[in-house]
C-alpha cells in the first residue's frame, strides 16, 4: 500500500456460482477474483445482473463494493420477492477496480457467463407445490405467493383464510399471487392454499406486527446491589418468536440479554460506578428499536418495603408502632413516614434498622390502621411500597350521656313511664356497651331509690309509679364505667293536654317548625313524633334543642309523603321537666285521598234525600282533608240543580258538582229532585293535592208524592185493621155474646110451663109488643148479703135453698162508693136505647123526683120514662145504701159468678152484664114445685107495672 | 356456549379429581365396577372432540370446510377398533398404554400449536387414564382369569401404532397432519370406549346370569363374549 499501481488490472469475476436458500429466498452469489498479486488488495466494484424466467430477461442490476484480496472467495445475496422455485433465475456479473491507488481511467471488465438457478429441478414429482414455505412477514408489507403445477388438466384455486385469490400466470404450470398489505390474524399463521384435485397444497404466513419501541423506560435500585431496568414492551407482535431485549451500559461497554420482556436486572459491580448510560435494544426479525438513559445509582434508589410493623403498648389513647428496614450499602438513612389512617397525620422518622413511633391522643376502643413507608435519605427518589398494621386502642367509660325521653302513661291514676334512649354514637361509647342502668328517684321520699339494669341493646324500659315527683337517671355502661348520668323528671300528675293542635307544612328538608317559649327558664326543648304513626305501638322519635331555639327542622329518613305525623314540642323547666308547649300535625307532602267514603242515603223523599259518610275520619287520611266533592248525575241529563256547579267528571262523563269546603260536615242533603227519577252520587273528598279516586256512582231512585202516605198513614190503617180483624175473629163469640147475644127463645121458656099449668089457652107467651115497660126492676141488694143471679149455666146446686128475691128499691145508707149503675139497655124495647152503645152509671140524685108512670108514646118519652121513674126510685133510697144496679137481659151471669166480697163495692163498669128481663127467682131456672109456682111472666113484675 | 364448555369441563375436573385422588394416594382402587365405569367415563370424555381437535381446528385456522374434509383420521395412526375388540383384555389395555403415550408425547409436541388450555386439560386426560389402565391391567393380573389373557376375539397379540407420524417439513402440510392424528385419537378412544362398555354389558348379564352370549354390539363380532363368572373366579373381580 502507499505505492500507486502503475497500470490496471482486466481483473474478471471468476468460479461464479449460484445457490438458492429457499428459507430466505436469496440467491447467493460466490464467486473469486483472480489475477491478483499477493499480499494485493484492492478496491472493487462488480456489477450484478439477474434475469428471470429467461436471460434476456433482467429484473435487476446493482453494484456491491469490497475489497478484495487475492484468491478471496467472494459471497453476496440477493432477497428475491418471488419465491425463487417458481421461476429460473440467471445471474452474471463485470467488475471494476474502484481503488485510489489505480490512476483512471478504470474500465468493467468483461461479463461472466449466465449463471442458472433453477430450483425445480429440486422439486419431487408431488402434483402441486407452492411457494414461499413458512414466510415471516411484517404486517402491512407486500407478499408474494406462487405456486407451481405438474398437472395441466387440473383447476387449481388459491385461496388467502377462505378467500379466493387471483394471480398471474409466469409461466406454463406457475402463477404468482400478490398479496399486499398483509394483516395479523393469528399467532400460528396465515393459511394460504390452493387446492386442485388432490390434498390442498398451501403455505403459513407468519405475519408479525410492528415491533414497538419501549415506552418509559426507568431504572432504579432497592439495594445499591442490583440495577433494575423497566419498561413498556408495547404491543405482543403477534409470534410465537418474541422479540429480544438487551440492555447495554456505553460507559462500561458490558451487555445483558433481558430475560423479560418488560424487565431487565442489571449487576452492580465494584468498581463503585455510579452513573450508566444504559441502552435498551428491542429486536426481532424485521426491526430493531432503541432507548436510553442516564442512570445515577445513588439517584434511583427505592428502598424494599419496611417490615415486621407491630402495635406495641396499646392504651386507650396511646401505642407505640414499631418496624424494621432492610440496610442499603454505605451504612445509609432511611426516612420513614408513619402514617395513621383516618387520623390525616403522619410523622417522618429517620430510621436504621429499627423504626418506633409514639402515637398519641388517639380515641379509645378505635380500631386504627397504622402505614409505614420508607425511602432513601440522602436523596429522595422513590417511597418504599406501603405495608400496613391494624390496632384496637383499649377502652374507656363512656364520655357522654345518653339522649334520654320519656313517655308518660296514666293506668288508674298511676303515672307509667317509658324511657327511651338513643345508643351512643361510636364516638361517645368508648368500648362496647354492656348495660344502661336506670336509677329512679322519688323526690317526695328522698330516701327512696329504685336501680333498674337493663341489658344493651336495649333502648327502653318501662317504669311504673305513684303520685310523686320523680327524677330519673339513665347511664350507659361500658366494660370500664359508666357515663355521665342523663335525667329526667317526671310529675306524678297528668300534663296539661289541652293544647291546641296547629298545622305544619312538609319540605324536602322536613317540617320546619317554630314555637313561643312560655318560660323564660326553659332548658331546653324537646320535639318528639312518631316514625311510623300508621303501625302501631309507635316508634317514639324525639329531638333535643338548647333553651336559645325557637324552632328546628325534623328530619327523618322514616318520614313518607301522605303519612300524618303528629308532632308535640315540650320545654323543659330548670327541674327536667317536661311541659307540653304545642302540638303540630302535617305531612311531608300531602297527598290525594286514597279512599272515599262510604256514603249511606238516608231520608229518601219524592224530592231529596240525604248523604251521610260520618264513619269517614279525616285524621288518618292522606293529606288534610278540605272538604268534600259532591258528584251527581241524573239519568235525564238535566241542568244542575241549584248550588252544583256542571263539570266535566275524570271519565269524561258530564256530572253536577258541590262542593262542601268543612271537613267536619259529614250529610249532605240533595233537594230539589224529581219524583220517580233516578240519580247517581259520589262523595269523594279533598285535600290539597286533590280528590279521592273515581269510584262507582251510587244509584238513587226518588219515590212518587204518594208513596210517603202509603207508607205513613196506609200500611199502618191497614195492619190496625187486620189486626182488629183477627181480633174480632179469635174473639167473635165473645164479642157476639157480649153485643149481640142471642135473644131467647120464648117459647122454648121454662116459663111455658107455668102457663100450661094455669091452663089459660089465652095466654100463651107474653108478646114484647104488648108489654109496656112502665117500670125498673130494682133488685133490692141488703148490705151482707150477696147477689145471686141465676142464669142458665148456673148449676141447681149453687142455687139450691135459695128463695126468690124481689127486687126493691131501697134506699141505701152508708153507700161510699160509687153511685149506683143503671143502664138503658133493653133492645128489647127501644131501639133507640140500644144505639147508645153503652150502658151508663149515672150517680144517684136522692132529690131527683119520683117515678111517674105515664104513656110511652115515644123511644124518648119511654126513656125520660124510664129516667123518672129510675130517679124516683133512687129517690126513696137513701144513698149509700143502695146499691143500684140496672139488670140488663144481656147481663152475663158470670158476672154472678164472680166471687166479689159483698162489702167491696162494686167497680164502675161501662157496660153491665146480661141480666133477665124479667126478674125470676133464682129457684125457676129449674121448675120447682112452690106456691108461686103458677105465676106467670106478668107475675113476677112488679105490681105496679102492667104490661099492656 | 359457557354452558356448553362448562358442561364439558365439569365432567373432566371431575375425573381429573378422581385421577388425582389415585395418583396422590399412590394406590390402585381395588374395585373392579369403580376401575372400569371410571375407565368408561373417561373414555367418554376423550372421545369426544370438543376436547382436542376442535380446539386445534380453531387455533390453527382450518376452520374451512375446504381444509376440514381433509383432516381426517390417516390410516395407520391408531389402532382400529376391530383391532381392538380381538385384543385380550391384557393387550387391550396395554395397546391403549402405548397409544397413550404416543399421544402425550405428541401434545408434548404441539404445546405451541394448541390453546394452553386446552392441551393442558388433554395432557391430564391422557395421564390420567394410563393411570386407570396401569390399575386395571394389575388388577387382571391379579385374577387368575383366563379370560384376561385371551382375546375378544380371535386375532394376534397386541395391536400397537406406530410410533409418531414423520411430519412434514411445511407447516401448512403438518396442521393438516396434526389435525388428521388428533381426529384419529378420538376415534381410537371411541373405540376404546365401546370395547370398554362391552366389558360392562358382560358383567350385568353375567350378574343375570345369562346363558346367552355377549352382546354382539355389531356383525364384526362373531366370537361371543366369556361368561364373567370364568372371568373372574376370585378377588375383587365379579363373581
Amino acid at each position: 500500500f502507499g505505492t500507486i499501481l502503475s497500470e490496471p488490472l482486466p481483473l474478471t469475476p471468476e468460479s461464479l456460482k449460484v445457490s438458492i436458500n429457499s428459507t430466505k429466498q436469496c440467491l447467493h452469489l460466490q464467486w473469486t477474483v483472480h489475477n491478483l498479486d499477493y499480499h494485493q488488495e484492492l478496491k472493487m466494484v462488480f456489477q450484478i445482473q439477474i434475469s428471470r424466467l429467461k436471460a434476456s430477461n433482467v429484473i435487476w442490476m446493482g453494484n456491491y463494493s469490497t475489497t478484495v484480496k487475492r484468491n478471496q472467495v467472494l459471497h453476496w445475496s440477493w432477497e428475491s420477492e418471488l419465491p425463487l422455485e417458481c421461476a429460473i433465475h440467471f445471474v452474471r456479473m463485470r467488475t471494476m477496480v474502484d481503488d485510489a491507488r489505480i490512476p483512471a481511467p478504470r474500465f468493467w471488465s468483461n461479463w461472466s457467463s449466465w449463471e442458472k438457478a433453477d430450483a425445480q429441478n429440486s422439486l419431487g414429482d408431488h402434483p402441486l407445490y407452492v411457494f414461499p414455505k413458512d414466510k415471516l412477514v411484517e404486517e402491512g408489507s407486500d407478499v408474494t405467493i406462487c405456486y407451481i403445477s405438474r398437472n395441466h388438466q387440473d383447476n387449481i384455486s388459491c385461496y388467502l383464510e377462505d378467500e379466493l385469490t387471483y394471480g398471474k400466470q409466469l409461466d406454463q404450470n406457475v402463477w404468482a399471487f400478490e398479496l399486499k398489505n398483509v394483516s395479523f390474524h393469528r399467532k400460528t399463521g396465515t393459511n394460504f392454499y390452493c387446492k386442485g384435485q388432490g390434498v390442498p397444497e398451501g403455505v403459513v404466513l407468519f405475519v408479525s406486527k410492528v415491533l414497538e419501541e419501549p415506552k418509559d423506560f426507568s431504572c432504579e435500585t432497592r439495594d445499591l446491589k442490583t440495577v433494575t431496568c423497566t419498561w413498556d414492551p408495547g404491543s405482543d407482535t403477534g409470534l410465537i418468536q418474541l422479540p429480544s431485549y438487551t440492555l447495554f451500559d456505553s460507559f462500561s461497554g458490558k451487555k445483558t440479554l433481558c430475560k423479560h420482556r418488560n424487565r431487565c436486572d442489571w449487576q452492580v459491580t465494584q468498581d463503585s460506578q455510579e452513573v450508566y448510560n444504559f441502552t435498551l435494544v428491542a429486536e426481532n426479525y424485521f426491526r430493531k428499536r432503541s432507548v436510553s438513559i442516564l442512570f445515577n445509582l445513588i439517584h434511583g434508589v427505592h428502598p424494599l418495603a419496611p417490615y415486621n410493623l407491630f402495635p406495641k403498648s396499646v392504651s386507650a389513647t396511646n401505642v407505640t408502632m414499631t418496624w424494621k428496614v432492610s440496610s442499603i450499602g454505605h451504612n445509609s438513612a432511611l426516612l420513614c413516614q408513619l402514617q395513621l389512617l383516618g387520623e390525616g397525620k403522619q410523622h417522618n422518622i429517620s430510621v436504621r434498622v429499627n423504626g418506633e413511633y409514639l402515637l398519641s391522643e388517639l380515641k379509645p376502643d378505635t380500631e386504627y390502621m397504622a402505614r409505614v413507608r420508607c425511602a432513601y435519605a440522602d436523596h429522595f427518589w422513590k417511597w418504599s411500597e406501603l405495608i400496613s398494621q391494624n390496632f384496637t386502642t383499649a377502652e374507656a367509660a363512656p364520655s357522654e350521656a345518653p339522649d334520654v325521653w320519656r313517655d308518660v302513661t296514666f293506668v288508674s291514676g298511676h303515672p307509667t313511664v317509658t324511657l327511651f334512649w338513643k345508643p351512643l354514637s361510636k364516638v361517645h361509647t368508648n368500648g362496647k356497651i354492656l348495660f344502661y342502668n336506670v336509677v329512679v328517684e322519688n323526690l317526695d321520699e328522698p330516701s327512696s331509690l329504685e336501680v333498674l339494669s337493663v341489658p344493651a341493646p336495649a333502648n327502653s324500659t318501662k317504669v311504673t309509679l305513684n303520685q310523686s315527683s320523680y327524677q330519673i337517671y339513665v347511664t350507659a355502661h361500658n366494660s370500664v364505667g359508666p357515663s355521665p348520668a342523663s335525667a329526667v323528671a317526671i310529675s306524678g300528675h297528668p300534663e296539661n293536654e289541652n293544647v291546641e293542635e296547629g298545622r305544619v307544612n312538609g319540605t324536602e328538608d322536613g317540617f320546619h317548625m317554630s314555637w313561643k317559649p312560655q318560660s323564660r327558664n326553659a332548658t331546653g326543648y324537646v320535639v318528639e313524633w312518631c316514625d311510623d304513626p300508621q303501625n302501631l305501638p309507635c316508634v317514639l322519635r324525639w329531638k333535643n334543642l338548647g333553651p336559645t331555639n325557637t324552632g328546628t327542622v325534623i328530619s327523618s329518613d322514616a318520614f313518607r309523603p301522605g303519612v300524618r305525623y303528629n308532632f308535640r314540642i315540650y320545654e323543659i323547666s330548670a327541674k327536667r321537666m317536661a311541659h307540653l308547649l304545642e302540638k303540630k300535625a302535617g305531612y311531608l307532602k300531602e297527598l290525594a285521598p286514597s279512599y272515599n267514603p262510604e256514603v249511606a242515603t238516608i231520608n229518601l223523599t219524592s224530592h231529596s234525600f240525604t248523604l251521610s259518610w260520618k264513619d269517614y275520619s279525616t285524621e288518618s287520611q292522606t293529606g288534610f282533608i278540605q272538604g268534600y266533592y259532591v258528584y251527581l248525575k241524573s239519568k235525564t241529563g238535566e241542568k244542575c240543580h241549584r248550588e252544583f256547579e256542571k263539570t266535566i267528571l275524570p271519565d269524561n262523563s258530564v256530572g253536577c258538582k258541590y262542593t262542601i269546603d268543612n271537613p267536619d260536615q259529614k250529610t249532605f242533603v240533595v233537594k230539589d229532585l224529581q219524583p220517580e227519577s233516578v240519580y247517581e252520587f259520589f262523595v269523594t273528598p279533598y285535600t290539597s293535592a286533590g280528590e279521592g279516586p273515581l269510584d262507582d256512582f251510587t244509584k238513587v231512585t226518588t219515590p212518587d208524592d204518594y208513596s210517603h202516605i202509603l207508607i205513613h198513614i196506609i200500611l199502618p190503617m191497614i195492619f190496625c185493621v187486620l189486626v182488629v180483624m183477627i181480633t174480632c175473629y179469635l174473639k167473635s163469640q165473645w164479642l157476639k155474646d157480649k153485643c149481640y147475644p142471642d135473644i131467647p127463645d120464648p117459647y122454648k121458656s121454662s116459663v111455658l110451663s107455668l102457663i100450661k099449668f094455669k091452663e089459660n089457652p089465652r095466654i100463651t107467651i107474653m108478646n114484647v109488643n104488648d108489654c109496656v115497660p112502665d117500670a125498673i126492676e130494682v133488685v133490692n141488694k141488703p148490705e151482707g148479703s150477696k147477689i145471686q143471679f141465676t142464669g142458665t149455666r148456673k148449676s141447681p146446686t149453687e142455687t139450691k135453698g135459695t128463695k126468690p128475691v124481689y127486687l126493691d128499691l131501697l134506699p141505701t145508707e152508708n153507700y161510699s162508693g160509687p153511685g149506683p149503675c143503671i143502664c138503658f139497655e133493653n133492645f128489647t124495647y127501644n131501639q133507640a136505647a140500644s144505639d147508645l152503645g153503652y150502658c151508663g152509671h149515672f150517680p144517684v140524685t136522692p132529690q131527683a123526683p119520683h117515678c111517674q108512670l105515664g104513656p110511652l108514646t115515644s123511644p124518648e118519652n119511654l126513656l125520660k120514662t124510664l129516667e123518672q121513674n129510675y130517679m124516683n126510685s133512687l129517690g126513696e133510697i137513701p144513698a149509700g145504701e143502695a146499691n143500684l144496679n140496672y139488670v140488663s137481659q144481656l147481663a152475663s151471669p158470670t158476672s154472678g159468678d164472680k166471687e166479689s166480697p159483698p162489702a167491696n163495692p162494686p167497680e164502675p163498669v161501662l157496660c153491665s152484664e146480661y141480666k133477665m128481663q124479667m126478674a125470676i127467682p133464682l129457684g125457676l131456672a129449674s121448675p120447682a114445685p112452690s106456691e108461686n109456682s103458677s105465676l106467670s111472666s106478668t107475675a113476677l113484675l112488679n105490681p105496679s107495672e102492667h104490661c099492656h | 356456549m359457557r354452558a356448553q364448555r362448562m358442561q364439558r369441563t365439569l365432567p373432566s375436573l371431575v375425573l381429573r379429581l378422581l385421577f388425582l385422588c389415585t395418583v396422590a394416594t399412590g394406590k390402585c382402587s381395588g374395585k373392579y365396577h369403580e376401575l372400569l365405569l371410571q375407565l368408561q367415563r373417561q373414555a367418554d370424555l376423550m372421545q369426544d372432540t370438543s376436547t382436542l381437535v376442535d380446539p386445534y381446528i380453531r387455533f390453527q385456522g382450518l376452520e374451512s370446510p375446504k381444509l376440514q374434509e381433509h383432516c381426517r383420521e390417516h390410516p395407520g395412526d391408531f389402532p382400529s377398533e376391530d383391532a381392538l375388540w380381538r385384543l385380550s383384555r391384557q393387550d387391550f389395555l396395554r395397546t391403549l398404554n402405548v397409544t397413550l403415550g404416543l399421544v402425550l408425547r405428541m401434545l408434548g409436541a404441539l404445546q405451541q400449536d394448541l390453546p394452553e388450555a386446552a392441551q393442558q386439560q388433554a395432557e391430564m386426560n391422557v395421564r390420567g387414564f394410563g393411570n386407570n389402565i396401569h390399575c386395571m391391567a394389575q388388577l387382571l393380573r391379579g385374577s387368575s382369569d383366563p379370560e384376561a389373557a385371551e382375546p375378544t376375539q380371535p386375532g394376534p397379540g397386541p395391536t400397537l401404532p406406530p410410533l409418531l407420524p414423520p411430519m412434514p417439513s411445511s407447516t401448512f402440510q403438518r396442521k393438516l397432519r396434526n389435525c388428521r392424528f388428533l381426529r384419529g385419537y378420538h376415534r381410537f378412544m371411541r373405540a376404546a370406549r365401546q370395547v370398554l362398555w362391552g366389558w360392562g354389558e358382560r358383567q350385568g348379564r353375567s350378574r343375570r346370569h345369562s346363558p346367552h352370549r355377549a352382546l354382539q354390539r355389531g356383525a364384526r363380532r362373531t366370537r361371543p363374549f366369556l361368561e364373567v363368572r370364568r372371568l373372574s373366579p376370585r378377588g375383587q373381580l365379579p363373581r
